[in-house]
């Protein structure tokens, strides 16, 4: 049997995906690139230049320059700022993994009629906005919060721990809010495993810890790697959080890219900032892709 | 078929017929309940050293059940399973010296070939260079001796399936367990497997345990055949036996083609029975002490004969039990053309002749008139 179908719709439905890319991705991408080589300017737009006149574009063009790079090369506060994003994302993706993980195995292992309940207690804090959330997480560390007088009324503290504008407050609020990043697609490998192979496993002298380690471990490890990202990517960038919980003392790279923006107007530096932390997390990402398939391949 | 000696397809391989013969694997009083249903019911079987045993079943008689509170993977609700004299009760699957062949094949996909051929003998502790050795002999022994660095995902059905075989034989278990091994193959690769797998089975000199639902799979590869049932094994022998002497009605309407007479006893004359059949057709047949020797006058009994056992011709024959009726349907196969003959009260019956000549099979076509005739010992009084 031979299905003829028409090239044109064939080009269309491939053609319509890469379509939402461009506009979506690459045309913001551009213009955040073109911003983060222009140059500050007191004007509406405050940047110059603007590429208003298409008589003048090839002036305009030359004005680009690679200045904001270098101011940004220059100052120890911008490189700090990357540093401690990394280590708070990448911390935060440790603890998330090690609280979601456990989490989403007993997902999995749940009985099926339970299954859907347990998703929907992960998905549930969706309903309520982000930003309440995160102040609602204010409410519980301050010192006179929740937490406190809990831990006091216990008489296991008989001083108030400071939490809020710490950084342990950081990490409470991203392995919170990124928590159900981290379960999902770890649940998802999990219960799509075939409960056979750990039958398998036992079969042929395993026990149940030792198959974990061979079998089960292993057989999620797409779920881990994409849960990772899903918290670490977005935890790089975090600015409500550490704005709301990490106090003035902690300066993590949204802060100070949200601060250059807004309280500086400048928006060249700002989407230099932006265009560097892209570059942070795009590269290792391909190459960690290209080590992936080079391995599927073998 | 000759019918006298209903013995093993091995010749002289028979540890069930001698008394003093110890079984190798005992199943005693063992009973599985699953939500309050029995799965497995107060079954007892014992199984010898090296036999090929098969348990043929539909879905939902309890035979993958049985393979799974062996290898340990459900827990007996009551009653134990002996394995060579130690009782398995407790044990748990990573302990005991079974290994089982499954069904969906269950390879590891995120390990070679060779790694899940391995992953048991690693499991040992054996050393690294003789499991290479070992590996290597395995998959020497299912013809896949370039295929170690492969992944699960990279094989045929087929290949997959001689992997799965290979891993369960690595470890050199006392018993193997085979979950419908040959159910994901095609007609063709089934049939050139079953005979290595006899094969295989003869010259490693291991006991097999094989679930089945294909009765001419368990025939060609079985030295005994458990037919189950409603968690219960309803009869237990050599595929001649299982085939010529079922013992039950559900046995012999299980396996193969049989034709029913249902009917009452009406004269007994020494062994020689005459049963007036439900459509009021007189049948005289065989019976003996042991089927139909107790029957009373009146009594009702049934009597099965399978379709190859009939005559069938387009003009009248004699004989004792003849039968006639109009061709309903006929099915040319090849080998043997299969009849199913509708007598004056309605009844079907089958028949199926053997082409041993290449006019045999044109010369009776539908609605014809046609003959049948079976002899007194052509079919088996049923007790049940």
């Amino acid at each position: 049997m031979t299905v003829v179908r028409s090239g044109g719709f064939r080009r269309i439905a491939i053609g319509l995906p890469y379509l939402w890319l461009a506009v979506l991705f690459l045309v913001p991408f551009l213009i955040v690139l073109k911003l983060s080589l222009s140059q500050i300017a007191t004007a509406i737009p405050p940047y110059t230049p603007t590429f208003d006149d298409p008589a003048t574009w090839w002036d305009s063009l030359r004005q680009l320059t690679f200045e904001n790079y270098a101011w940004i090369a220059d100052d120890p506060l911008y490189l700090n700022s990357y540093l401690i994003s990394l280590r708070i994302a990448f911390f935060s993706t440790v603890f998330t993994f090690m609280i979601g993980y456990p989490l989403a195995y007993a997902m999995a292992r749940a009985p099926e009629g339970w299954k859907p309940f347990l998703l929907m207690l992960v998905i549930l804090p969706f309903w309520t906005s982000f930003l309440i959330r995160v102040y609602a997480w204010i409410g519980i560390l301050k010192p006179e919060g929740l937490l406190n007088q809990f831990l006091l009324f216990l008489c296991v503290i008989d001083q108030p721990l400071v939490i809020t504008n710490t950084e342990t407050a950081i990490f409470i609020g991203i392995v919170y809010s990124y928590l159900p990043f981290m379960v999902m697609p770890i649940f998802a490998s999990l219960d799509r495993m075939d409960p056979r192979l750990l039958e398998a496993a036992s079969d042929l002298g395993s026990p149940p810890l030792k198959s974990f380690w061979s079998i089960t471990f292993p057989l999620s490890l797409p779920g881990v790697v994409a849960g990772c990202f899903l918290v670490f990517i977005p935890a790089v960038g975090e600015f409500v959080i550490p704005d709301l919980l990490g106090g003035s003392s902690t300066l993590m790279i949204g802060k100070t890219l949200w601060m250059e923006f807004f309280n500086n107007r400048d928006w060249p530096v700002s989407s230099a900032v932006a265009i560097i932390l892209l570059l942070i997390l795009v590269v290792p990402i391909v190459v960690f892709q290209r080590i992936q398939d080079r391995e599927a391949a073998k | 078929m000759k019918a006298q000696s209903l013995g093993s397809v091995r010749k002289s391989f028979a540890p069930w017929a001698d008394p003093a013969a110890k079984p190798f694997i005992r199943f005693e009083g063992l009973t599985k309940v699953f939500d309050g249903t029995a799965a497995i019911d107060d079954l007892n079987a014992d199984i010898f050293h090296r036999e090929f045993f098969a348990l043929l079943g539909a879905s939902g008689s309890g035979k993958s059940t049985l393979l799974r509170l062996l290898a340990g993977f459900e827990v007996p609700t009551r009653g134990r399973i002996v394995l060579d004299g130690e009782d398995m009760t407790g044990i748990p699957p990573y302990r005991r010296p079974v290994n089982m062949m499954f069904q969906s094949y269950a390879l590891f996909p995120h390990m070679s070939v060779a790694k899940n051929i391995a992953f048991g003998l690693k499991q040992d502790g054996m050393a690294k260079s003789e499991r290479e050795d070992r590996v290597a002999d395995a998959l020497k022994l299912v013809k896949l001796e370039n295929y170690g660095r492969r992944k699960p995902h990279q094989l045929s059905g087929g290949q997959q399936q001689r992997v799965a075989l290979a891993r369960s034989l690595v470890k050199r278990p006392k018993v193997l367990l085979l979950d419908e091994p040959l159910g994901a193959l095609d007609k063709k690769l089934r049939e050139e497997t079953q005979f290595e797998l006899t094969d295989l089975q003869y010259e490693l000199g291991m006991t097999f345990i094989m679930v089945t639902h294909d009765q001419e799979e368990a025939m060609t590869m079985a030295d005994r055949i458990a037919v189950m049932g409603d968690g219960k094994i309803l009869q237990v022998g050599t595929p001649p036996e299982i085939y010529e002497a079922p013992r039950s009605r559900f046995v012999a309407d299980f396996i193969g083609t049989v034709n029913i007479f249902d009917g009452t006893l009406v004269a007994r004359d020494g062994d020689r029975l005459t049963i007036e059949t439900a459509d009021g057709h007189p049948i005289e047949v065989d019976g003996n002490e042991e089927r139909g020797g107790a029957l009373q006058i009146g009594a009702k009994t049934a009597y099965a004969v399978r379709p190859e056992k009939l005559r069938i011709s387009a003009s009248p024959l004699d004989g004792p039990n003849v039968m006639s009726g109009e061709v309903w349907e006929i099915a040319y196969i090849g080998d043997m053309t299969s009849f199913h003959l509708k007598l004056d009260s309605e009844r079907i019956v089958r028949v199926s002749m053997l082409n041993s000549s290449r006019e045999s099979a044109v010369q009776m076509t539908w609605g014809e008139r046609a003959w049948v005739s079976f002899e007194p010992n052509a079919g088996l009084v049923l007790s049940a």
